[in-house]
C-alpha cells in the first residue's frame, strides 16, 4: 500500500464525517430543541432540556392539532394513491405500447421537467380559480398527480417487467387493465414502495403550493401551520420545534415501514 | 378436429418484413417443429398462431375457424415460454389454476383441474411453493402444467428448454414426448436446438429469412433436403459441401486433385455445383475415395470426427466408427458410396 492510499482512507472518513453531521445534525437540533425552552435554544443549548411537556402543551393550546394533521393526512394520502395510479399507468403505457411518437413524446415530457414550479405557479392558480377549487383538498392535490419523474421512474423500472408475464397474461384471457392490475401491480410492489415514500413526502412537506391556493386555517396543513408560528413577535422555538417533531413523524414512520422495499425498489423490483 | 391451416401469412414491423407469405397445414395431434437460425421468424410465426402478435396478411385457420382477429385466450391454445413466464406473486396452485379463474370456472373445478396436471407432472409436493422456490426444470413443469389446465387445442412451444442444462435438456424432452402422447393434441414447437426438433417432431418446418425453406419428417429432411441451406442446418456435425464441376457423366472435385464421381443426377455438362457428403457417408467399401490429411481428431468414445483436408481445400468432417488409432497428420482415403452424394445447383437447390 502506498502513501498515497494510506492517506486516502483517513480524509474519506473524514469528508463522509462531515456530510454525516450535516445531514443528522438538524435532526437532533430540532428534537434536542422540541426539549428545551426558547430562551435556551436561542443560546444554542445544545443538550436535552426539561420543557418537553410544557413545549407539548403549548402547541396543542395555541394549534388545532387534530385539524392540521388531518388536512395534511388527507391531501398525503389521496395524493400519494392518486398520483401513483396516474403516473404509473402513464409509466407502464410509455414502456409497454409501440408508437411513432412514443420516444419525442416522452423527451418532450422529461423537458418539462425544467421548467421551474415557480414559473407554472401563476397559470396553474389562474386555472384552479376559474375552476372554483380555491382553498379546497382538490387545489393542493390536483396539479401533481401526473408526476413527471414518477412516470420516468414507473417506466424505468417497467423495462425491467419481462414481457412474457404480459404475453402469459393476455394468453390467460386477462384484458389489459387486468393485467396491469393482477400481475403489473403486485410483480412491481417495490418499486411502489419506493415511489409511495417519495411521492408521500413530497406530499406531506409541500409548502409553496398549499400556501397560494389554501387560505382559512381549518384547511390549512401542518406545514403551513408550523411554519407560520415563527412569525410570532417573540417566536416560541421550543413549540415550533416540539410541533416540527410530530409533523416529521409519519414521513418517518411510512420510510421506516418501507424502507427494505423502498432500497429494492431503488435496485429494480423485478428478480 | 384441431389441426392448423396458415395461408400467405405475412408479418411487417414497420418497414421490416419478418414473415414473407407462410403456407402451411398442420395436422391434428401432430407434433410440429419450427426451427431456424435467429432471426429466421420462428418465434414471431408461434406468436402470430398465439395471438400476441397482429397478422399483417395471410389466413389463419385453427380448428377451421379464421383465427386471425381472435383474442388468444379464446384461440383454444395454451403457450410455454422460454422464460417460464410464471406469475411470481403466486404460488404453483394459483399459477397453474389462474386462467381457469378468469374464464369464470368453479373453484372446485380449478382444484380438481390442477391436481390432475400436477400428477400428469409429479409436481404434488411443489403446488403450494413460488416460482422462487424452485428448481429450472420445476418451473419449466409449472409453465407445462399452467398449459395443460386449459385443455387446449393447440399447445405452442417457444424454445421452452433453452434455459435448462444440458442433462435437464433431454430429460425434459423426453418428458416432453411422453406428454405428447397421453395428451393426444397438436403440438407446435419452436427451437433452434436441431436435436430436439430431430427427436420430438413429426414435421418439422425449416425456416430462413422469413420464409419456410423445407417442411417434412425429421428423416425426411436428413436423408432428401431440398437445398443447401437444409442439408447444412439439419444434421451435426454439418453436412460436407464440395466444389464440384460436372464433366459429361461424372462430377470432377477441383479441391481434391480433380478426382471425379460419377454423376447421379442431371446435370449440364461444364456446370458447377456442389456435391454434399454427410460425415458418416464415409465408410470403408465405398466406390469413390477422397485422399485427405487429418488435421484433428475428435474421440467422442462410440465414434470419432476426424477433420481432414486435400491440400489447401475445405475442411472436411469425416465419421470413423473404429478407427481409434487415427490422429493428426496420419493420411487417410476417405471412401465413400457416390450414389449417396447430394448434388445442388449454384441457387443451393437440390438437382435430383
Amino acid at each position: 500500500m502506498n502513501a498515497l492510499a494510506l492517506a486516502r482512507r483517513p480524509l474519506v472518513y473524514v469528508l463522509l464525517s462531515v456530510a454525516a453531521f450535516v445531514s443528522v445534525f438538524p435532526f437532533y437540533w430540532m428534537v434536542v430543541g422540541a426539549t428545551n425552552k426558547s430562551a435556551d435554544i436561542v443560546t444554542g443549548k445544545p443538550s436535552l432540556g426539561d420543557s418537553l411537556f410544557a413545549n407539548a402543551a403549548t402547541f396543542f393550546a395555541t394549534v388545532d392539532v387534530a385539524r392540521i394533521f388531518w388536512n395534511s393526512a388527507l391531501i398525503a394520502v389521496v395524493g400519494s394513491l392518486l398520483t401513483l395510479a396516474v403516473s404509473s399507468l402513464a409509466g407502464y403505457g410509455f414502456e409497454m405500447f409501440r408508437s411513432r411518437f412514443r420516444e419525442r413524446l416522452f423527451a418532450l415530457m422529461l423537458l418539462l421537467l425544467s421548467i421551474p414550479f415557480a414559473a407554472l405557479m401563476v397559470p396553474l392558480f389562474v386555472m384552479i380559480s376559474q375552476a372554483h377549487l380555491t382553498n379546497t383538498y382538490a387545489a393542493v392535490i390536483l396539479p401533481g398527480i401526473a408526476s413527471i419523474f414518477i412516470i420516468f421512474y414507473f417506466r424505468q423500472a417497467t423495462k425491467a417487467f419481462p414481457a412474457e408475464l404480459r404475453d402469459a397474461a393476455r394468453v390467460d384471457g386477462l384484458k389489459e387493465w387486468q393485467i396491469f392490475l393482477y400481475i403489473y401491480l403486485p410483480v412491481m410492489r417495490s418499486t411502489y414502495a419506493a415511489a409511495t415514500i417519495i411521492v408521500f413526502m413530497a406530499n406531506w412537506n409541500n409548502y409553496l403550493w398549499p400556501l397560494i391556493v389554501l387560505n382559512t386555517a381549518d384547511m390549512k396543513t401542518a406545514t403551513l401551520i408550523i411554519s407560520a408560528l415563527t412569525s410570532a413577535y417573540t417566536p416560541d422555538y421550543g413549540m415550533i420545534l416540539f410541533g416540527t417533531v410530530l409533523a416529521t413523524l409519519p414521513t418517518l414512520i411510512i420510510f421506516f415501514l418501507l424502507q427494505r422495499q423502498f432500497v429494492e425498489g431503488l435496485l429494480g423490483s423485478v428478480k | 378436429m384441431s389441426g392448423l391451416k396458415l395461408r400467405g401469412i405475412r408479418k411487417s414491423f414497420g418497414a421490416v418484413e419478418v414473415l414473407r407469405g407462410i403456407d402451411l397445414d398442420i395436422e391434428d395431434k401432430e407434433f410440429v417443429v419450427f426451427v431456424g437460425p435467429s432471426g429466421c421468424g420462428k418465434s414471431t410465426l408461434l406468436r402470430l398462431i398465439a395471438g400476441l402478435e397482429t397478422i399483417s396478411g395471410g389466413e389463419l385457420d385453427i380448428g377451421d375457424k379464421r383465427m386471425n382477429d381472435v383474442d388468444p385466450s379464446r384461440r383454444g391454445i395454451a403457450m410455454v415460454f422460454q422464460s417460464y413466464a410464471l406469475y411470481p406473486h403466486m404460488t404453483v396452485r394459483e399459477n397453474m389454476g389462474f386462467a381457469l379463474r378468469f374464464a369464470g370456472v368453479a373453484k372446485a373445478e380449478i382444484d380438481r383441474q390442477v391436481t390432475e396436471a400436477a400428477r400428469i407432472l409429479e409436481l404434488e409436493p411443489l403446488l403450494n411453493r413460488r416460482p422462487k422456490e424452485l428448481s429450472g426444470g420445476q418451473r419449466q413443469r409449472v409453465a407445462i402444467g399452467r398449459a395443460i389446465v386449459r385443455h387446449p387445442q393447440v399447445f405452442l412451444f417457444d424454445e421452452p428448454l433453452s434455459n435448462l442444462d444440458a442433462e435437464l435438456r433431454v430429460h425434459m424432452r423426453i418428458e416432453i414426448a411422453r406428454l405428447h402422447k397421453e395428451l393426444a393434441t397438436t403440438i407446435i414447437y419452436v427451437t433452434h436446438d436441431q436435436v430436439e426438433a430431430m427427436t420430438l417432431a413429426d414435421k418439422i418446418v425449416v425456416l430462413r429469412d422469413g420464409a419456410i425453406a423445407q417442411v417434412g419428417s425429421p428423416l425426411k429432411l436428413y436423408d432428401d433436403p431440398d437445398n443447401l441451406f437444409v442439408a447444412g442446418f439439419i444434421g451435426s456435425p454439418k453436412m460436407n459441401f464440395l466444389k464440384g464441376i460436372v464433366d459429361g457423366s461424372v462430377v470432377r472435385l477441383p479441391d481434391h486433385g480433380n478426382q471425379t464421381i460419377p454423376l447421379v443426377a442431371k446435370a449440364a455438362h461444364g456446370s458447377e455445383v456442389t456435391v454434399g457428403l454427410r460425415p458418416e457417408y464415409f465408410k470403408a467399401g465405398g466406390a469413390s475415395q477422397l485422399d485427405v490429411t487429418v488435421e484433428m481428431v475428435e474421440h467422442l468414445g462410440s465414434e470419432s470426427y476426424a477433420y481432414a483436408r486435400h491440400g489447401a481445400g475445405d475442411v472436411l468432417t469425416i465419421a470413423t466408427q473404429n478407427d481409434r488409432e487415427l490422429k493428426g497428420g496420419d493420411k487417410l482415403s476417405a471412401r465413400f458410396d457416390p450414389a449417396k452424394a447430394l448434388l445442388f445447383d449454384p441457387a443451393g437447390q437440390r438437382i435430383r
